[in-house]
């Protein structure tokens, strides 16, 4: 099943947890799936599906119940140990006490790499997030789009092979999203990531991703897995075509039990 | 970055925004003050045989703080009052620095480990609740110093806001830095240092708002209950007719002003330390 382009695999993860009132919750249940090197998949479904869930247990930042998963081989908490994560959220969660360009060098300073090593990594990351012009702002004084696209920049900061994106666009206008889903897609292929993109908007996933993992909700459960076989570079003229709406009705109807 | 509005010219919009401005406020309130204070010192001196011993003109307050008439043996009232400060105000800053550090201390203590928390913050509450007058006498018989006890209950004033605002600082960071933190492997110490440190400068300054002026109150407080030469133990001298009403007047006065300057310099401080928050934009 795993061949050597796998680098994450998934294999029946399963997460109850306890409720409140001690009973037992089904967060996610069998969830099998492998997502290769470079990839870009999204995790999509309405709350309640254990997308977010999915996504913390490949962080690491959450134990599954049941299941079994490696990332590049290892566990996910050696994944982690060996930095090889770069998370966005869906807030910025910037440090406003620190400039944009001492933002992105923040996680190298706790790699301690070298002073000047940070300042040219952290400076080719703000240009590659088109922010050069900003690098001494500090985060209050950016639009909600630029705030994101600093978070995007310090997750790419330390190289990580993997990017893991939690609604990152949730918060902002449609037009500034659109702006940056193109953007997300050239830094993509620039640098090579595998991308987790966690979304609960169906054309954002569409037009993003090479595959679709829907989740349905009660129990949280992978229900499909739709290629996306648009062609690339993608721009946003893709999502007046025909083929792009009917990717997005096949992907609203393997929906179960919403 | 700049307003939106460009500010208009001309006499009557510079009027309209100072009408509106922060200093408006304040002009608004000290004139208020000097009214009343004025009036009832009118009805005071028309009424009362010695007025000074219940409510003087101000400019009697503030002409005898610049008379070189000697109040002492040998001083003038500034002279006296400026070493009463002196001594008074090292005094509640040893206290106030020692609360800060041993306040900051306790908060990080309580932070990383519940169960330091839980016995601490009972302890926390009590000490906060005793009169200070009530624990001068305790402190006092403890340390066989006035002048010990006097920091020591500077320092235990300062201590409280200073501990339960950097906790409740280390708190307010938010679930998704920590989590970041732990995506890049950071340790606890770069936890401390990188985020959690820097993330509760506000509520540490917050803390040292309230304590610097109660740091002030209580040593001058303290100064009452024995001899010395700080401004307290000058006010109760003047209280008791050891030497003019009016130093009593003088000091209430200066130690109104330093007490509100010891909280403008925290604010001068913070602002010094966080360039980000001069930096807001308007919108």
């Amino acid at each position: 099943m795993a061949n050597e382009n796998t680098e994450i695999m998934l294999d029946g993860i399963g997460m109850v947890y306890k409720d409140q009132g001690g009973n037992d919750v089904t967060a996610l249940t069998n969830v099998t799936l492998d997502i290769k090197k470079g990839e870009f998949i999204s995790l999509l479904g309405p709350s309640g599906c254990g997308k977010t869930t999915l996504l913390r247990i490949i962080a690491d930042l959450l134990h599954p119940t049941s299941g079994k998963i490696t990332v590049g081989g290892v566990s996910p908490r050696e994944a982690r140990l060996a930095q090889r994560y770069g998370i966005v959220f869906q807030s910025p969660v910037l440090y406003d006490w620190r400039t944009v360009r001492k933002n992105v060098m923040l996680p190298l300073e706790i790699m301690h790499v070298p002073k000047d090593e940070r300042e040219d990594i952290a400076d080719s990351m703000l240009e590659m997030v088109g922010l050069t012009n900003f690098a001494n702002h500090y985060p209050n004084q950016l639009s909600g789009g630029m705030q994101q696209r600093v978070g995007i920049a310090r997750a790419l900061a330390i190289r990580p092979e993997i990017l893991l994106m939690d609604e990152p666009f949730s918060a902002l206008d449609e037009f500034t999203r659109e702006k940056l889903h193109v953007d997300l897609l050239k830094i993509w292929r620039k640098t090579n990531k595998t991308i987790i993109f966690v979304t609960h908007n169906i054309s954002e996933s569409v037009f993003l991703s090479d595959r679709v993992c829907v989740l349905s909700p009660h129990p949280g459960r992978l229900s499909a897995v739709v290629d996306i076989d648009l062609p690339r570079p993608r721009t946003l003229e893709l999502t007046d075509t025909q083929e792009f709406t009917e990717l997005v009705s096949k992907v609203r109807n393997s929906f179960e039990g919403v | 970055m700049t307003n939106a509005k460009p500010a208009q010219k001309g006499f009557l919009p510079a009027l309209k925004r100072f009408a509106h401005s922060k200093k408006m406020v304040t002009l608004v309130w000290i004139l208020g003050i000097v009214v009343i204070w004025e009036i009832f010192a009118f009805i005071v001196a028309a009424t009362k045989r010695t007025p000074v011993n219940v409510l003087p003109h101000l400019w009697e307050i503030i002409g005898s703080f610049f008379s070189d008439k000697k109040v002492t043996g040998k001083m003038t009232m500034i002279e006296l009052i400026g070493t009463a400060c002196g001594e008074t105000l090292s005094r509640a800053g040893i206290g106030f620095l020692t609360g800060i550090v041993l306040g900051y201390i306790l908060a990080l203590l309580m932070n990383l480990s519940r169960v330091v928390e839980k016995i601490a913050f009972p302890y926390l509450m009590i000490i906060q609740m005793i009169p200070i007058l009530g624990m001068a006498p305790i402190i006092l018989s403890i340390t066989g110093d006035i002048n010990s006890a006097r920091i020591v209950i500077a320092a235990i004033l300062t201590f409280y806001p200073v501990s339960t605002n950097v906790l409740a600082g280390f708190r307010s960071v938010e679930r998704e830095k920590h989590e970041l933190m732990y995506s890049y492997a950071a340790n606890k110490f770069q936890l401390y240092t990188k985020t959690l440190i820097p993330a509760c400068i506000p509520y540490f300054f917050t803390g040292l708002k309230i304590s610097a002026p109660m740091a002030i109150t209580a040593s001058i407080l303290v100064d009452t209950l024995q001899g010395g030469n700080g401004l307290g133990c000058m006010l109760s001298q003047s209280l008791k007719g050891g030497m003019t009403r009016l130093v009593f007047w003088d000091i209430v006065l200066i130690s109104a002003v330093i007490g509100i300057l010891s909280f403008v310099l925290m604010g001068v401080i913070e602002r010094l330390l966080c360039p980000y928050k001069r930096n807001r934009t308007s919108d």
